[in-house]
């Protein structure tokens, strides 16, 4: 908690007050006895307020309860240093103990609250009981004063024993006496200046680490704006790669083949009323050409295609939505295909395997259906795709957007779709499959 | 680590908890002994062969009542050693429990707190009756309103009157109740140059000091509470001029003990230790051998009353005994048990501090004993009068010091013909600065 300087201040201080208390108690036992030997004990009484009534006994009990400031301190410092209910006990005993040292010294050295208070300095840092310690600790200090207390009350004072010497000798005792009691002072406030420089130096450090902080905080954000910027580039980069692929597909595959069909419907034009037989070539050629383009532009589609259906054949992307769809919600999915290779054009395949996972949304989102049965079957170059659920059902349909998505895509291929809300919901397509037509 | 510590605290509260059983064990079954200060002979200066009869007598019958209790003093401290053995036994700490107080060190020591506060114990204790005591000598033992000590032995001052001298100039010997006037009177008729050498051989009166007047003017010397001395008052000065009008007579011719003590001198201020030592054998045959001698009273000033000074022997109890109880049921024996206080008539020069006892026959008759047939003793109603109506001296810590300077400045006065009022208040100043100090 603190360093090693600490404690030898402390010690330097203890040692110090220990002299002191000392001095007045012995230096008081010393001078009565030799009063006593002069037989001017009487004119001795006439000159003083009070007196030490037990001289030998306050020599004992003060060094008593000096020693119980040492034991407080051990305590405190080397058994249990991070204790700090303990520290409260201690810090407590301590000052009990000097206010009853002082007393027994009758004020006439009060500089032990210097010593309580040096241990409250330290102690007690950033709690709220400090102040109000240091404050009792500094209201001790100058009530306990000699010359305020000796108004009111009776009080034995040093300086009374001290005139029993001859001058010389009176110089010399309050010399030392005054020593050693500016020198506890002194102690205190260099202690007191070593804590706050010490403290100093924390803030400081705090002070510091903050600053990186906030700055490194202002580094992240301005990282987070670049990379939200960046990202929109990509996207917009991405949109644009997008189109310009879109258009190189179109061009490549819709401009050559229209512009190769509209080249050889010049050319029939021309030849038609010269030579029917080779218009009719021609017109075979530019027939071919136009199934190649429509190929062509089958393949750029494919690469459009949902990703499921593109990397899958058709029934095992449904299997596939089928068990992500069960995974997802409580609802059980009956798949039955009576067609033997579930294989179509891919924009067929698209428009089954949408109108499957458009119809399974609508059963789960507005019938809350728990159970929902898909059945495919073949027919005269067509296919019935029935999507019934066992939910709500719908009474008075209005084309919501997912029964308007299906119909588009069924028109498309020439389809046709029903919907019948009465028992659960059913919908039922008619799709148009150019079968025996090879592709590819 | 761990079990190092709670090592150490262990021995630490064992040895505390050893400590405090010692301390109290010790305390508990050893014998209390009681310490008591004393000193020896009179508190009065006069001859007493039997100092310790009494505190003897007092501490057998103590220590019977109480099995485990023995009483101890130091024997053989003089009066005059007494205050600097025992402002020793003070400053060490070793302060007796129950002492005798000198008149002197009262103030002093009561202000300093060496002595209890007993009114808690006089209020606590109901066998106990402070009005049994004669007021003014409780009054001795009060201290800025509290009874610090108890009185054990009062000697008031009386007038000593030389029948003889008086019967010679045909003059009857005055009535208790005589006034200033009487007293000059007597004086002038009295004071002659008998063998016309141009000397005066014969006096009015010897060693009659300003205080005596004052008193009996019904002044009031000192504020205690304030800490000043008031010279000013008219009676004061009265007085003052009233010493000095006896003065007068003498023509400046110094009166001299050895004058009184040859049968010169009508009146003379005296202890009533001082007649009773005095009156009785053997001492009586040492002085006042050739004339027939008595006491009366003072005079009574125009404001005042015939009113003695009342020295009391006090006894206190320290502020730091350890048995109250005993200490104060001890001083009580002394103090307030009517034996006891009887037989300061039988051993000791003085008065007992309890009206019914002073006042009793019995301690008439015990005076009576001592005396020849034919010399009249004081009365008791004379003596109780005396000490009840008597004044103590005032309660200032430097009373000493200040009557000293006082008795010297009014000395002057009288000696160089000064102007009595004004030269009083340049004194009163001059003392008050002193007591301020």
């Amino acid at each position: 908690m603190q360093g090693k300087k600490f404690i030898y201040f402390k010690i330097l201080m203890i040692v110090i007050n220990l002299i002191a208390v000392l001095f007045v108690t012995i230096f008081i036992y010393i001078t009565t006895q030799k009063i006593c030997n002069n037989f001017i004990a009487r004119e001795f009484i006439n000159t003083v307020d009070a007196l030490p009534w037990k001289p030998f006994r306050n020599i004992i009990i003060s060094a008593c309860l000096f020693g119980m400031l040492i034991f407080s301190f051990i305590i405190r410092e080397f058994i249990y240093p991070n204790n700090s209910r303990v520290v409260y006990l201690t810090l407590l005993i301590d000052f009990i103990t000097s206010i009853i040292t002082i007393c027994i010294l009758n004020f006439n050295y009060n500089g032990i609250l210097f010593l309580v208070m040096a241990n409250i300095v330290t102690y007690t840092k950033g709690t709220k009981a400090r102040y109000l310690l240091m404050l009792i600790s500094v209201m001790g200090i100058l009530i306990a004063d000699y010359e305020m207390i000796s108004i009111n009350f009776k009080l034995y004072s040093i300086n009374d024993y001290i005139s029993f010497y001859d001058s010389m000798t009176q110089q010399y005792l309050l010399g030392f006496y005054n020593t050693v009691v500016s020198t506890n002072i002194l102690i205190f406030i260099i202690y007191c200046i070593y804590v706050i420089q010490n403290q100093r130096g924390t803030i400081d450090e705090v002070n510091n680490l903050y600053n990186q902080l906030r700055k490194a905080n202002e580094d992240l954000q301005k990282a987070n704006e670049q990379l939200k910027e960046y990202s929109k580039i990509t996207e917009k980069m991405g949109e644009t790669k997008e189109r310009n692929r879109l258009a190189r597909e179109i061009h490549d595959t819709i401009g050559h083949t229209l512009t190769g069909i509209s080249a050889g419907i010049d050319a029939c034009i021309t030849m038609v009323e010269k030579s029917p037989e080779g218009t009719k070539k021609q017109l075979e050629i530019i027939s071919r050409v136009t199934r190649e383009g429509i190929n062509e532009i089958r393949r750029s589609v494919n690469k459009l295609r949902p990703d499921a259906i593109e990397r899958l054949n058709l029934e095992s992307a449904i299997h596939q939505m089928i068990i992500e769809i069960e995974l997802m919600t409580n609802t059980h999915i009956y798949f039955e295909s009576d067609v033997k290779n579930l294989k179509f054009a891919s924009d067929e395949e698209d428009a089954i395997y949408r109108v499957i996972q458009e119809s399974l949304t609508n059963a789960i989102r507005h019938g809350k259906a728990t159970q929902i049965w898909v059945h495919i079957k073949g027919g005269e170059g067509e296919i019935i795709l029935t999507v019934k659920d066992n939910g709500i059902g719908c009474k008075d349909m209005k084309k919501g957007f997912g029964t308007i998505h299906i119909m588009e895509r069924i028109k498309m291929l020439n389809g046709t779709v029903g919907f019948d809300g009465t028992d659960g919901f059913t919908v039922t397509a008619r799709i148009p499959i150019r079968w025996g037509e090879e592709y590819d | 680590m761990n079990r190092i510590k709670y090592i150490i605290i262990t021995i630490a509260v064992f040895v505390m908890l050893a400590v405090s059983a010692a301390a109290y064990i010790n305390t508990n079954t050893k014998s209390i002994v009681l310490e008591f200060g004393m000193f020896a002979g009179s508190n009065w200066d006069v001859a007493n062969a039997n100092s310790y009869v009494i505190i003897d007598k007092a501490i057998e019958r103590f220590e019977k009542k109480h099995k485990n209790v023995k009483i101890h003093y130091y024997s053989g401290i003089l009066k005059d050693d007494y205050s600097e053995w025992f402002s020793k036994q003070v400053l060490l700490g070793k302060t007796p429990d129950v002492f005798m107080i000198l008149s002197n060190d009262f103030n002093q020591f009561a202000s300093l707190g060496v002595l209890k506060n007993l009114d808690e114990l006089i209020n606590n204790d109901k066998t106990f009756n402070k009005d049994k005591y004669f007021q003014t000598t409780l009054l001795a033992g009060e201290y800025h309103g509290i009874q610090y000590a108890l009185p054990y032995e009062a000697v008031p001052t009386l007038m000593f009157v030389n029948k003889t001298l008086l019967e010679k100039e045909g003059i009857d010997v005055p009535s208790s109740g005589w006034t200033w006037g009487d007293l000059y009177e007597i004086c002038k008729k009295v004071t002659k140059d008998i063998n016309g050498d141009g000397i005066l051989e014969q006096f009015g009166i010897y060693n009659y000091e300003w205080l005596d007047a004052v008193r009996t003017n019904g002044a009031v010397l000192f504020d205690e509470n304030e800490m000043k001395i008031d010279l000013s008052d008219e009676k004061v000065v009265e007085a003052v001029k009233f010493i000095k009008m006896l003065y007068d007579l003498n023509q400046e011719q110094n009166v001299m003990k050895e004058d009184f003590d040859s049968g010169n001198v009508v009146f003379m201020p005296l202890s009533f230790a001082d007649y009773r030592t005095y009156k009785t054998y053997p001492y009586k045959i040492m002085k006042y051998l050739n004339f027939q001698w008595d006491c009366i009273t003072f005079p009574a000033g125009k404001d005042g009353g015939n009113i003695s000074g009342v020295n009391t022997l006090l006894m206190g109890i320290s502020s730091k005994t350890a048995h109250e109880e005993l200490a104060w049921e001890f001083l009580k024996l002394l103090t307030y048990d009517e034996e006891i206080q009887m037989d300061i008539f039988r051993y000791s020069q003085g008065a007992s501090v309890l009206k019914n006892v002073a006042g009793s026959q019995k301690a008439e008759l015990i005076l009576q004993e001592d005396m020849e047939e034919s010399e009249k003793v004081i009365d008791n109603v004379l003596l109780s009068r005396v000490i009840e109506e008597g004044t103590v001296a005032p309660k200032i810590l430097k009373y000493n010091e200040a009557i000293t300077i006082a008795n010297n400045g009014i000395q002057e006065i009288i000696r160089y013909d000064k102007n009595v009022e004004s030269s009083l208040k340049i004194l009163e100043r001059k003392i008050n600065q002193y007591l301020k100090q």
